[in-house]
């Protein structure tokens, strides 16, 4: 075969591949509204409740959602890189997480120059100008969830941190919340602090170590729940008891509340708040009112209470509007 | 034929991803997208071109993401204490400048191998940025960078033009100096230049240090684009830019390098992200893709090469 | 040989004079297991490097591995269908990675890190953002318990240093596979069928990625997309460490498990010591390059004095 005749396989191979992408992809209607959700991963649990409840909504209000997800984990370039592609297909209007809350704020006033309206999702952005911020606050629930250790451990005894991510800003205001919650407690005492940098087999082996130094460890506080349940498969192999504490609210957490592995885990509904946060873009977009913020009670989601959040969440469906926020 | 034999194949899907996107993306053929993919392709080009004539001396820098995030935070760090851009700027080149020449050194003098060297070092800028930092981006830099950041030539904005120049001052070293024969002798054919008496390991060292200094001018494009320096932002980088300099035809044996293709190999990636992007296509096959444009481009390769 | 375990040697006299908590058997185990899953993930990695190769999936393939484990555990309820996923889908992939290196020749750099790729966008559709969770405690135990006080991953981690130490040693295989790693051409020259000894170390590689992927989530307990991401580096760091050169031809899986103790140790002292988390990457850096330096200095020393 000439040079020629064998380059036209890949060559078909990649037109196929693309037609067939392309014919998937225009699956996208033309005429509806679009909202543009920026989620900050693929693999956290709670990002795809998230993604499940704006759908839901979007499918409610006749709207859909475009997903911008980082190939890389939170990658700060990448959202940033996505930011300026949406813009180029200028969505209707943008619902948006970001992946740190200084670091994206160019990013944010790209949109407000284009003109496209932003919903603040779940993780309040330190700049840029918003519709609105739908979500919760990391340091809130931290400080609310460890509290609420400190006070099943009567307020003494031994604790160990692990902590998440250096360089995240989820981070600094979870460590930020433990820290406030703690100034309450002066008879507990923290024994280690160590980072498991958010992943679940991190958490689990500086668990393992931090257990051969410390023979009477009461509480521990994970900074997310991905790290919680690492550490209760250390504390399970070890045959240690600990009161455990995880934030995200993830079914996987609330399992573990429901088995009495976990002691709780704090967050703001992430189901919730992809409804919301969908709903107040369309609200916007339809000129209804939209508060400049709809801010989440916190929950502590413990074996009294758990049982709202363990339904799967493909079965949940968003609430009305009003039923929330109330004027 | 040797001419056209040289251009690799990612040149190939690059036009042929050019036109399709075109075609079928709306949005993608205008020209403030064509400058966005410019402008996200700079920082990365940045990184891969000194990668290019480290991996033709046979190396490898795992280091650059991490000594990026580093003298991010420097500059970031410089500006908020009220330093002038130029000595802000200069703070970042001298502490790319110090770990490129470290690794030189481990590399060259210590004969450490260049992975285990420079994934050392990774270590050590990544440590030192989060100490400096206490792991918080760095904000409030004050309006200098941002309006150097902002400013048009022509219409070309400043990352675009700062990534040119420095392909053409690249260009240049490695085609048109002794310095760019060293470059091609010490991973071909170092015995010959050991023999002519060239002090070979100074250069090797240099070829390190070109690749720390230019995360310092990276620094300037990342910290301009997010405002604010930021300890982990660059992370990885260094495996993308590997990825396109050896798509770009430089090969890790032989000493064989073509720094056109570097660029090329940037820009495919740059297209491939851009161009997927705009049509919204989910995100897992986007992931895929990348892959699959990495093997796809080399695969070309491989049955051209079974033909000459 | 010898001289790397100076390393080792040196690292533990330090954290045993500054922890109380090191030098107990229970601390010491400790280390050992967590040790023996590095050593698991880059076992087959190691073989592949000796023989001049790369495999940058080997992360990629056993969080793949593990997800699609324990979907066939969850779906069949029969823990041998766990195994044969996790190992199949390693195989496959190893397989695929040999195939793309050899017949269509392409630069192994880029063949894996192009599957690395391809598999996270597989993974990703498959896990949907979801974890595969809850496993009996019997399998459990493979990565988490004890057989008569000794954890069970140590057990494999001999089980497979042995084996190992075995084929480099007293096969023709063994030894074709050194031969290829110091130079390609001249054992091809030599009627070493090159190819297909190359296929069978990256399927080696992938199988040992895919047995380490059922190993974790025995221990994770839990499978979610992004498990093999952060075991990349550490893996290859370890076979690194350990005295495996690039270029292939020489070192060989004790190095490999010597480069996973001294990480393990690492993080291990960090933990006991309470070690600022901020200053942890820098600690590792630096032990990183101390143990490198070490292996530099000694092996120039046997050269020289030999």
């Amino acid at each position: 075969m000439t040079f020629g005749e064998r380059l036209k396989f890949p060559f078909k191979g990649l037109v196929l591949l693309t037609a067939g992408v392309v014919l998937a992809a225009c699956g996208e209607t033309k005429n509806r509204e679009t909202i543009a959700l920026f989620t900050k991963n693929q693999t956290n649990p709670y990002f795809q409740t998230v993604r499940v409840a704006a759908q839901a909504a979007a499918k409610e209000s006749n709207v859909d959602i475009i997903n911008y997800i980082p190939t890389s984990n939170d990658s700060i370039p990448e959202q940033m890189n996505q930011i300026e592609d949406a813009i180029t297909k200028r969505p209707s209007a943008v619902v948006f997480i970001p992946v740190d809350s200084k670091a994206m704020i160019p990013g944010v006033e790209k949109f407000n120059a284009a003109g496209i309206p932003v919903v603040n999702l779940i993780d309040r952005a330190d700049g840029g100008q918003f519709v609105s911020f739908v979500g919760c606050d990391d340091y809130a629930v931290a400080m609310n969830t460890a509290r609420y250790l400190f006070e099943k451990m009567n307020g003494k005894g031994n604790v160990i941190i692990i902590e998440g991510q250096g360089g995240s800003s989820n981070n600094q205001k979870r460590m930020a919340g433990f820290r406030k919650a703690l100034e309450d407690f002066p008879n507990v005492k923290v024994l280690a602090s160590q980072t498991g940098n958010f992943q679940r087999a991190m958490a689990l082996q500086v668990t393992e170590n931090l257990l051969q130094a410390h023979s009477q460890i009461d509480g521990i506080l994970a900074a997310n729940d991905a790290m919680a349940l690492g550490v209760i498969q250390a504390l399970d192999a070890a045959n240690r008891k600990a009161l455990v504490i995880g934030l995200n609210g993830t079914k996987e957490a609330i399992d573990a509340v429901k088995a009495g592995k976990l002691l709780a885990t704090g967050d703001c509904d992430g189901f919730l708040q992809g409804c919301m946060g969908t709903m107040a873009a369309v609200r916007h977009l339809r000129n209804l009112p939209v508060p400049p913020e709809v801010v989440f009670p916190i929950t502590v989601f413990d074996s009294t209470n758990y049982q709202g959040a363990d339904a799967p969440y493909e079965q949940r469906m968003c609430p009305k509007w009003e039923s929330i926020v109330k004027d | 034929m040797g001419r056209l034999a040289r251009i690799p194949g990612v040149a190939f899907l690059l036009v042929v991803l050019g036109i399709l996107f075109g075609i079928f993306a709306g949005g993608f053929a205008s020209l403030p997208n064509l400058l966005n993919i410019g402008i996200q392709s700079s920082t990365l080009l940045l990184l891969a071109l000194p990668m290019t004539f480290i991996i033709m001396t046979e190396g490898l820098d795992l280091s650059m993401g991490a000594v990026l995030g580093l003298t991010g935070v420097v500059l970031a760090s410089a500006l908020v204490a009220g330093n002038t851009l130029i000595v802000a700027f200069a703070a970042a080149l001298g502490v790319g400048l110090a770990f490129g020449i470290a690794n030189g050194l481990l590399v060259v003098k210590l004969g450490l191998p260049p992975f285990v060297a420079t994934l050392g070092t990774l270590g050590i800028a990544q440590g030192i940025a989060l100490v400096m930092t206490g792991g918080e981006s760095v904000a409030g830099i004050g309006p200098a960078l941002p309006k150097l950041y902002a400013t048009k030539w022509v219409g070309i904005p400043f990352s675009i033009l700062v990534a040119a120049l420095m392909y053409a001052a690249f260009h240049f070293l490695l085609y048109h100096t002794r310095f760019g024969n060293y470059v091609f002798a010490i991973g071909g054919n170092r015995e010959a230049l050991v023999l002519a008496g060239v002090p070979a390991g100074f250069f090797h060292v240099l070829v390190y240090a070109l690749a720390g200094l230019m995360t310092g001018f990276a620094a300037l494009l990342l910290t301009g684009r997010m405002n604010s320096g930021h300890p982990i932002a660059a992370m990885g980088m260094e495996f993308d830019a590997i990825a396109a300099v050896i798509v770009g035809g430089t090969e890790r044996q032989r000493g064989n390098g073509w720094l056109p293709g570097t660029v090329l190999g940037v820009l495919a990636v740059g297209v491939l992200r851009n161009g997927l992007n705009v049509m919204a296509i989910q995100s897992s096959l986007q992931v895929a893709s990348i892959g699959l444009l990495l093997i796809v481009a080399l695969l070309i390769d491989s049955i051209r090469k079974r033909q000459l | 040989m010898k001289y790397r375990l100076i390393g080792v040697a040196l690292i533990v006299l330090a954290l045993g004079l500054s922890s109380d908590a090191f030098a107990t058997p229970s601390n010491l185990l400790n280390v050992l297991r967590q040790a023996s899953l590095i050593f698991l993930s880059a076992s087959g990695l190691t073989l592949v490097i000796v023989g001049a190769g790369l495999d940058l999936s080997v992360g990629a393939n056993l969080g793949l591995s593990a997800c699609f484990a324990a979907a066939a555990i969850k779906a069949t309820g029969a823990l041998s269908s766990g195994f044969a996923a996790g190992l199949a889908c390693g195989i496959i992939v190893g397989l695929l990675n040999g195939l793309m290196v050899t017949k269509l020749r392409l630069p192994p750099f880029i063949a894996t890190y192009g599957m690395l790729w391809m598999l996270y966008g597989v993974n990703y559709w498959y896990m949907k953002g979801d974890t595969i969770y809850g496993f009996p405690s019997s399998f459990r135990a493979l990565g988490s318990g004890d057989l008569l006080d000794i954890p069970i991953p140590v057990y494999l981690m001999v089980i497979g240093l042995l084996a190992g130490g075995v084929f480099t040693r007293y096969t023709t295989l063994g030894h074709e596979v050194y031969a290829i790693g110091a130079n390609a051409e001249a054992a091809r020259l030599s009627g070493i069928p090159v190819s297909s000894r190359l296929i069978l170390l990256y399927t080696l590689s992938g199988a040992m990625a895919g047995l380490a992927g059922v190993i974790y989530l025995a221990r994770l307990n839990s499978a979610e997309a992004g498990i093999g991401t952060p075991l990349l580096l550490p893996a290859i760091a370890a076979v690194l460490i350990g005295g495996t050169s690039l270029f292939g031809g020489s070192g060989g899986l004790a190095g490999t498990m010597i480069g996973a103790i001294i990480l393990t140790l690492v993080l291990n002292g960090m933990n006991l010591l309470g070690i600022n988390s901020n200053w942890q990457p820098l600690v590792t850096g630096v032990i990183i390059l101390f143990a490198a330096l070490i292996d530099s200095v000694t092996r120039r020393h046997a050269e020289l004095g030999a």
